[in-house]
């Protein structure tokens, strides 16, 4: 993707980097620009944002596994506090870094199914999501949720389970090829011996008569028996650098060539696995113009709809149509995390982003810009305060001049609602 | 009668991506006809239903060939996870049970099937009948060349149906490309396959498109007060009219009429009577497969020209505490294929159909230590359908030559994909899917 213009390359940071911006906010970017932007994207300190607080740390609750009815309510909340953080925060990129780590190891609410474990994991990707990916790693690995999402919890030395081992290498760290079945087993040797206390508020602990302690050799590497010397090996192979680049490449930039994947593989293993230092080569690669347009993912698209026209959705507004769009937060379907642009615009993702674009404009308050917009007939002004400072595309154009005003009750409402349920929007 | 396809969409081709308001009217049209009240009720043609299983086995096995094949449609069941092929169709004998002291199905547990060294789980006991009367099958010990250990490798090369290397198309895909000269002088048609329960990429070919709906139960337009429906379906059209150079917005044009197609049809067949999906709305309450299954039979009785159906259905992946989730999987399959029969045989429709199971490996012998199995390698896959030679066990397990704890590969998957294709478009039915042509497996009768 080229750009022309300084506008045109902040709003593509912002459709990548952020969840969206509220009226007004581009113009910010674009006076700051490019590389200010980058830098206080992945370095808002440096900008003078404080550091947040953990999403959940304000909140005590007291779970208890048989109320269902509290449960449902929490689960509830959860999602608020997580979504009202993804659209208020000034530091979007952190979530974005903590949302592609959530994809990446996947771990599903579905599976783990208690709340004050799976918020603890998620407060895992988010404040070691920005840092040495060693320890984000080596952290998840004995993370009650994961223990217990691929079974590790269960694991003991006398009949391993490779679940978590086969992952860590295929999913997690080196990526298919670049191990064998031999590896697989002596990772899923090497992990043995960890428990969740369930009756202990989902504790974890290193219980050594459960746990294989033979040396083994993992990814030619000697003298691998725990959990340390495990994700030591698994991050040291050269596979490990090159798949993660790859992957957080791909996520913020699209179809990336294998070129700038393995020149940002470089970057990051001379960075010493800083995820930052990934983060900052990938935006200036993809405002350098290695990008390729890609499909928005249901809740980015949905957030920037909401960002842009300051819309008021209740909880289930926002929970029912990623649920129908197959992106609920908390629960990838597989451990391959969420799927990608063919979900997204299969069938079902399409005619549930159609019901979700409606209900946007509905809940669109009248003194919304986007809305005034819609209502004179400003396409270039609505497409730009949706981040796409280059317009809408002609047939998109054509549709909106040919809706009849009558539509809807509310005059550009229902423009509105065809402008956000539009495949421009879709396209970042 | 069932209603076709084109007296459903007006005799509007709802294929290529069309312009103006003519198609969108048209569409709207049927949506209004797809209210359950437009709709032909099916019971004025039903034949009779029978009760047992046993007796819609038998309907299944008596009923023939001589409808034209491009009535057939194949429906590919996916047990997604790697479901543990031991435990389902189970070998009843001591290294079996040494290898499984606690998960293992002790033998007195087992179903026993006439004529085979197997017994079945028994939360499959009613599949039995059609296995007596012979329209049922199995293939043991199935695998794909390489069979991977990865779910995600495993998977694509059971979609794809090329051993050891990437491909961009599935080998329905491949099929539905290759035969829609024939069938449809070219021209694409997405409701020809359609993927229930999220989309499968075994579906995904050059020139034609499929349809995919993850959870028929929350497939609609919710368009709400104060905004006119049809209008902005309208409207919503017109935003695909005129593709894009740019590919990637092409792409997300090309998905809108096909969908607004797709949601017509489903409407449609909310308006029969045995999708239980539909009474009850929750989502992700229809995506079990009795839920899935149903849907499948109403689209199939609607005679709307769907060719190939793929049905998804999740949680195989058994690496602990298997022994009462498989029993719940299994259940709720048995149940799905009994009812989804059922439903066939009431709108006279049992005859056109054929269901093939898949699942991307099985599991390992020995069980781990959380009471549930390890990704193995050769699987289990079976076989309905009035033209399947039935009661017959092809391949088998060979215990005591485990490949790293896994059963070793004994049928190449793609001799099971030969089959149906061949039974599906007719002899010759294959020809050019596979790189080289997959060894016969005398899955059929002659």
């Amino acid at each position: 993707m080229q750009f022309n213009s300084t506008r045109e390359q902040v709003a593509f940071l912002a459709r990548r980097a952020t969840w969206g911006l509220a009226p007004g906010e581009l113009d910010v970017l674009e006076s700051l620009g490019v590389a200010a932007t980058i830098e206080r994207l992945v370095d808002p300190a440096s900008a003078g944002l404080a550091e947040e607080a953990s999403a959940w740390a304000d909140w005590n609750f007291a779970y208890d596994r048989s109320d269902r009815k509290a449960r449902r309510q929490q689960d509830m909340e959860a999602f608020e506090r997580w979504m009202g953080r993804l659209l208020s925060t000034e530091r979007p990129l952190d979530h974005q870094l903590a949302w592609f780590w959530h994809d990446h190891f996947a771990v599903s609410m579905q599976v783990v199914r208690h709340l004050p474990a799976m918020l603890a994991h998620l407060d895992l990707c988010w404040s070691l999501g920005r840092g040495d990916v060693r320890a984000l790693i080596r952290q998840v690995t004995t993370d009650a949720a994961m223990l217990v999402f691929l079974d590790g919890a269960t694991s003991k030395g006398t009949a391993p389970n490779e679940n978590f081992g086969r992952e860590l290498l295929e999913l997690y760290t080196v990526g298919v090829g670049n191990f064998t079945e031999a590896d697989v087993k002596a990772a899923a040797a090497a992990l043995t011996g960890w428990v969740v206390r369930r009756r202990d508020g989902w504790k974890v602990r290193f219980v050594p008569a459960r746990h294989d302690d033979t040396p083994q050799t993992l990814l030619g590497v000697d003298g691998v028996h725990d959990a340390d010397t495990t994700i030591a090996a698994a991050t040291s192979s050269p596979a490990c650098p090159v798949f993660l680049a790859s992957k957080l490449g791909r996520y913020l930039l699209g179809d990336i060539d294998d070129a700038t994947v393995l020149a940002l593989a470089a970057t990051f293993a001379n960075a010493d696995l800083d995820i930052s230092a990934l983060a900052r080569a990938t935006l200036d690669a993809g405002v350098g113009g290695a990008a390729t347009p890609t499909v928005l993912a249901p809740l980015p698209w949905l957030l920037q709809a909401i960002k842009a026209t300051g819309a008021r959705v209740s909880t289930a507004e926002l929970a029912d149509p990623l649920r129908s769009m197959g992106q609920l937060p908390g629960n990838p379907p597989n451990v391959g995390g969420y799927p990608g642009a063919a979900t997204w615009l299969a069938s079902s993702a399409t005619a549930a982003r159609f019901s979700a674009a409606i209900n946007v404009a509905r809940a669109t308050p009248d003194e919304a810009p986007a809305l005034a917009a819609a209502q004179a007939g400003d396409w270039s002004g609505l497409a730009d305060l949706f981040m796409r400072p280059a317009g809408f595309s002609d047939a998109t154009i054509t549709a909106l001049e040919d809706l009849k005003p009558s539509v809807s009750a509310r005059p550009g409402e229902g423009a509105l609602a065809l402008a956000l349920a539009s495949p421009d929007l879709l396209i970042a | 009668m069932p209603i076709s396809r084109r007296a459903f969409l007006g005799g509007a081709a709802g294929t290529a991506v069309a312009g103006g308001g003519a198609w969108a009217a048209l569409l709207r049209d049927s949506l209004e006809a797809a209210a359950p009240t437009g709709r032909p009720s099916p019971a004025t043609t039903l034949a009779p239903v029978t009760t047992t299983t046993t007796a819609l086995a038998e309907a299944v096995a008596s009923s023939s060939a001589r409808l034209p094949v491009t009535d057939r449609v194949l429906v590919v069941l996916e047990m997604d996870g790697g479901n543990d092929a031991l435990n389902t169709l189970v070998p009843a004998v001591g290294r079996y049970h040494d290898a499984r002291p606690e998960i293992g199905l002790s033998d007195g547990q087992l179903i026993t099937l006439a004529g085979a060294e197997y017994g079945l789980h028994p939360a499959l006991a009613d599949l039995t009948p059609f296995w007596e009367v012979g329209t049922m099958s199995a293939i043991a010990g199935v695998a794909m060349p390489q069979q991977s250990r990865s779910h995600f490798t495993a998977k694509d090369a059971w979609w794809s149906g090329v051993g050891g290397a990437p491909s961009q198309t599935g080998w329905l895909g491949r099929w539905l490309d290759l035969s829609l000269d024939a069938e449809r002088n070219g021209v694409d048609d997405p409701l020809r396959a359609i993927a229930l329960g999220g989309g499968s990429p075994a579906l995904v070919g050059v020139q034609t498109t499929a349809t995919a709906i993850r959870d028929p139960a929350a497939f609609t337009l919710a368009t709400g007060p104060g905004v006119d429906e049809g209008g902005l379906v309208e409207a919503f059209l017109a935003t695909a009219s005129a593709l894009n150079a740019e590919p990637t917005l092409a792409a997300a044009q090309q998905a809108i009429p096909g969908t607004l197609d797709a949601v017509a049809l489903l409407a449609a067949a909310a308006g029969s009577d045995n999708l239980s999906a539909y009474e009850n709305p929750t989502p992700g309450a229809g995506r079990t497969a009795v839920d899935l299954l149903s849907t499948a039979a109403n689209i199939i009785a609607m005679g709307i020209g769907t060719r190939v159906l793929t049905v998804g259905v999740r949680g195989f992946d058994t690496h602990a505490d298997q022994v009462e989730n498989h029993q719940a999987l299994l259940h709720d399959l048995a149940s799905g294929l009994t009812s989804f029969f059922t439903a066939l045989e009431a709108s006279g429709d049992l005859d056109r159909v054929m269901v093939i199971t898949t699942s991307e490996f099985g599991r390992q012998i020995v069980e781990n230590g959380s009471a549930g199995t390890d990704h193995g390698k050769g699987g289990l896959q079976f076989v309905f359908g009035p033209s399947v030679a039935g009661g017959i066990v092809h391949g088998g397990y060979d215990l005591g030559a485990l490949d790293d704890g896994g059963v070793p590969p004994a049928v190449d998957t793609r001799s099971v994909y030969r089959s149906a294709l061949e039974w599906l478009g007719g002899p010759g039915g294959a020809d050019g899917v596979f790189e080289e042509d997959p060894a016969v497996l005398e899955l059929l009768t002659a």
